[in-house]
């Protein structure tokens, strides 16, 4: 596993390395499909920049970062490149790491006999961590996002740090790992329930509402994920010693003031929008990113890697300000999954509709503001229609999932009481 | 040789009325600052009805740079237009007051109330270039044409004259106080403004029936007319205009019948060579001032001294002045390594102690 690791990381550094030195590092930071105005480096610059003239980079509207990215970034500014070389290769070999924990023994005997090939041999398991990383590295979202060197990076290197430490069972580092990647952008608050019900299945408490060692579990979790939380946002009151941070950084993400397109779902609406429904629609679809997490969590309450996959998803196709580097990070996790292959139904549709609508995302931009033969109604339909396809997506792969486990429980060639072949209905 | 000296004297002493005359209203320059404020489409006759008395006063002598041209829509180059870069003010497009010479100084979304007060008071930021400046003076008159939907002078200005064409204008003369203004408008309070010409081809109306009257007024006057105010209050009386325009001459110091059109629509730019000794012992009110010398000439130039090119190639780069307080880093550290000690056991701990 190291030789191949090594040869992929090596590939990987290479194909950032070449690019950060062409002439396209000029081009890709300025794409608002790479970045978006919570994690470009040009603010980063600029907030960093004002604070040496003596401002606060929270005044105006340019610097929307936490203060604890300031107090990284002060440091390393001068080596922002290598920096994100070495972040995306920390997520590479964390996705490797957890994916070894994957617990495939305990899928092994207790199913019919006809399910044997659904059953994922471990030879096959073994070559997973491997592809994960090989998805996550080499994937051109990934690279685009290194590339323009937005802390898109960082939050995934965060977010898959929390997995890491979920997977391992050590539940003081998960709820850090997930208080920071929640101080960093508030979505990852969903990401609380799955890391509960993983730690709560590893130490093999039920989740039953009336048993005491369920709540005393998650009271505990609680206490370490908000006690970390506190201490984050008033750690950082002292960077700067004032709390416009707040304001700056989770206003901005809640309230969404800033329009500029990109390929999520807001900034159309809102640009449209009357100023009397704003507050309505701000909340409606704000609520829509979190709301998915109760019903979701009820039905995969036994399965919680994969419920982490599909929140991750359900935050980077709905959060304010989306970008490829978020969706990065959810498409790593697909090798992990190729035994769902034959159950996918559309495959097909949504790989294709996802290729061309990314080569399409510049043509119409570039149609749009440039040559001005297009409107903001052609490049809001692409980033629609990609929206759908990821949403498609997710969704065959929760299908995909569910019925295995139903095949599972069941048999795979289903039949009905006569005998004759069974068909399976989504209802 | 007596007949002669005679005619010499007469010659003279109408040289000298003549003079009088042309000193007489004690104005040097001319400005004018023609606002339209309304966009779309379908307000293509206040862009005509501007860019004619744009047009109008540009013949009279009154030159670019003394004009502010102020336009909130782009009717020439407009999708809509059947026929692009023209502006028709009479149907079957019989004049194009488009042109192409035409000097638009605040377009589009420039044109606000705020702007055009800032343009008036001279509060303009120090990056305004001057074609966006009135830069008049005592010695100016200055005329003020606003048309378009629905908006104390403190410029400096020897006259101003105030024409405004939309509905209900005379309500906006009505609160001047600032002396020396003269307004005129195409409505009195209640009524609308109409317009005159529709265009089949182009499909809108073409001009507001006041604007149209007074340029079929302003065509017969040439820089040497002597045409005065009072012929102007007559333009579109109510049976033409529909509605009753309105003037209003009590802030005003001279009898309105004594002020030239040319004073305001015109530019005082008359030459006249003569080769007569003319005697300028009558007293008069206004001599003849240099003008004056441009201050902004010299404030350029020591903004340009400031910045030497050297210095500012070899400037060195910025030492980062701003640290983290020492608070924060300690707090910071001491909270990682409890955890990574919390984590880890507390065996490691004996490698440092």
């Amino acid at each position: 596993m190291a030789a191949p690791l090594t040869l992929l990381l090596i590939v990987a550094v290479t194909i950032r390395a070449v690019l950060f030195r062409s002439s396209l590092a000029e081009l890709i930071p300025e794409r608002v499909e790479v970045v978006s105005p919570l994690n470009a480096w040009k603010r980063v610059v600029e907030g960093l920049a004002l604070l040496d003239l003596g401002v606060s980079p929270y005044a105006g509207d340019v610097f929307h970062e936490t203060p604890l990215i300031i107090y990284f970034f002060h440091f390393v500014i001068d080596y922002a490149e290598i920096v994100f070389m070495v972040m995306t290769r920390l997520v590479g070999c964390v996705f490797l790491l957890q994916f070894r924990k994957q617990k495939y023994a305990l899928e092994a005997e207790r199913y019919p006999l006809d399910c044997l090939e659904l059953i994922r041999t471990p030879k096959e398991m073994y070559y997973i961590p491997l592809k994960v990383a090989m998805f996550y590295l080499l994937n051109p979202f990934t690279i685009l996002s290194c590339v323009a060197k937005s802390t898109c990076g960082l939050n995934n290197a965060v977010i898959a740090l929390f997995i890491l430490c979920t997977v391992k069972g050590s539940s003081l580092m998960s709820a850090i790992f997930l208080a920071l990647a929640t101080y960093q952008s508030i979505y990852p608050l969903t990401l609380f329930a799955p890391a509960l019900l993983y730690l709560l299945q590893r130490l093999y408490i039920p989740v039953n509402w009336q048993r005491s060692s369920f709540w005393l579990f998650t009271t505990q979790y609680t206490f370490m994920y908000l006690g970390s939380l506190c201490v984050m946002v008033c750690l950082s009151f002292f960077l700067l010693s004032s709390w416009d941070f707040l304001s700056s950084v989770y206003g901005f993400i809640l309230s969404v003031p800033d329009l500029t397109p990109n390929i999520g779902l807001f900034w159309y609406f809102f640009a449209e929008m009357f100023e009397h429904f704003r507050l309505f629609f701000i909340c409606v679809f704000q609520i829509n990113v979190f709301f998915y997490t109760i019903p979701l969590s009820i039905k995969l309450k036994e399965h919680p890697i994969f419920l982490i996959f599909m929140q991750i998803a359900i935050i980077s196709i709905f959060k304010s300000y989306p970008t490829v580097g978020d969706i990065a990070l959810y498409m790593a996790f697909l090798p992990a999954w190729n035994h769902l292959y034959r159950f996918l139904r559309n495959i097909f549709l949504v790989s294709v509709v996802l290729l061309a609508c990314s080569a399409l995302f510049p043509v119409l931009w570039h149609l749009w503001i440039y040559a001005g033969s297009a409107n903001s109604n052609f490049y809001y339909a692409i980033t629609l229609l990609f929206n759908v396809a990821q949403i498609l997506l997710v969704s065959d792969y929760f299908y995909a999932y569910l019925r295995r486990e139903h095949h599972l429980t069941h048999g795979l060639y289903l039949k009905r009481k006569d005998g004759s072949e069974a068909t399976l209905v989504l209802k | 040789m007596v007949p002669n000296l005679t005619n010499y004297l007469f010659l003279s002493e109408i040289m000298q009325a003549k003079a009088g005359q042309f000193f007489s209203s004690g104005h040097t320059n001319n400005w004018a600052v023609l606002v339209c404020t309304s966009r779309f489409w379908f307000n293509y006759r206040h862009v005509a009805n501007t860019l004619s008395v744009y047009r109008s006063v540009k013949r009279l002598g009154i030159p670019d740079s003394h004009i502010v041209l102020m336009l909130a829509d782009d009717m020439a180059c407009n999708h809509r237009n059947p026929k692009p870069a023209t502006v028709f003010s009479h149907k079957n497009m019989e004049l194009n007051v488009y042109g192409d010479d035409v000097e638009v100084d605040y377009r589009g979304y420039e044109v606000t109330v705020e702007n055009f007060l800032r343009v008036l008071t001279g509060r303009l930021p120090p990056s305004t270039p001057r074609s966006k400046r009135l830069l008049s003076d005592d010695h100016s008159n200055i005329l003020i044409y606003l048309t378009g939907t629905h908006t104390q002078m403190e410029c400096g200005y020897n006259e101003l004259l105030f024409i405004i064409d939309t509905c209900q204008g005379a309500s906006m003369y009505e609160r001047f106080y600032s002396p020396n203004l003269m307004a005129l408008a195409s409505s009195q309070v209640g009524e609308d403004s109409l317009s005159h010409q529709p265009d089949l081809a182009i499909g809108v109306h073409l001009m507001d029936r006041y604007t149209f009257y007074l340029l079929e007024f302003l065509e017969d006057i040439h820089p040497a007319s002597t045409a005065n105010m009072n012929d102007l209050f007559k333009v579109c009386p109510k049976s033409q205009c529909v509605s009753t325009p309105g003037h209003r001459t009590d802030l005003f110091l001279r009898d309105s019948g004594n002020v030239l059109i040319t004073d305001f629509f015109g530019s005082v730019r008359k030459v006249e060579i003569t080769m007569e000794t003319i005697n300028l012992t009558a007293p008069m009110v206004h001599l003849a001032v240099e003008r004056p010398v441009s201050e902004l000439k010299t404030e350029s130039q020591s903004y340009v001294d400031q910045l030497p090119v050297a210095e500012i190639i070899h400037q060195k780069p910025k030492q980062r002045d701003w640290h983290p307080p020492d608070g924060f880093i300690l707090g910071l550290w001491t909270l990682i390594l409890l955890v990574f000690f919390k984590t880890y056991g507390a065996k490691h701990l004996k490698h440092i102690f």
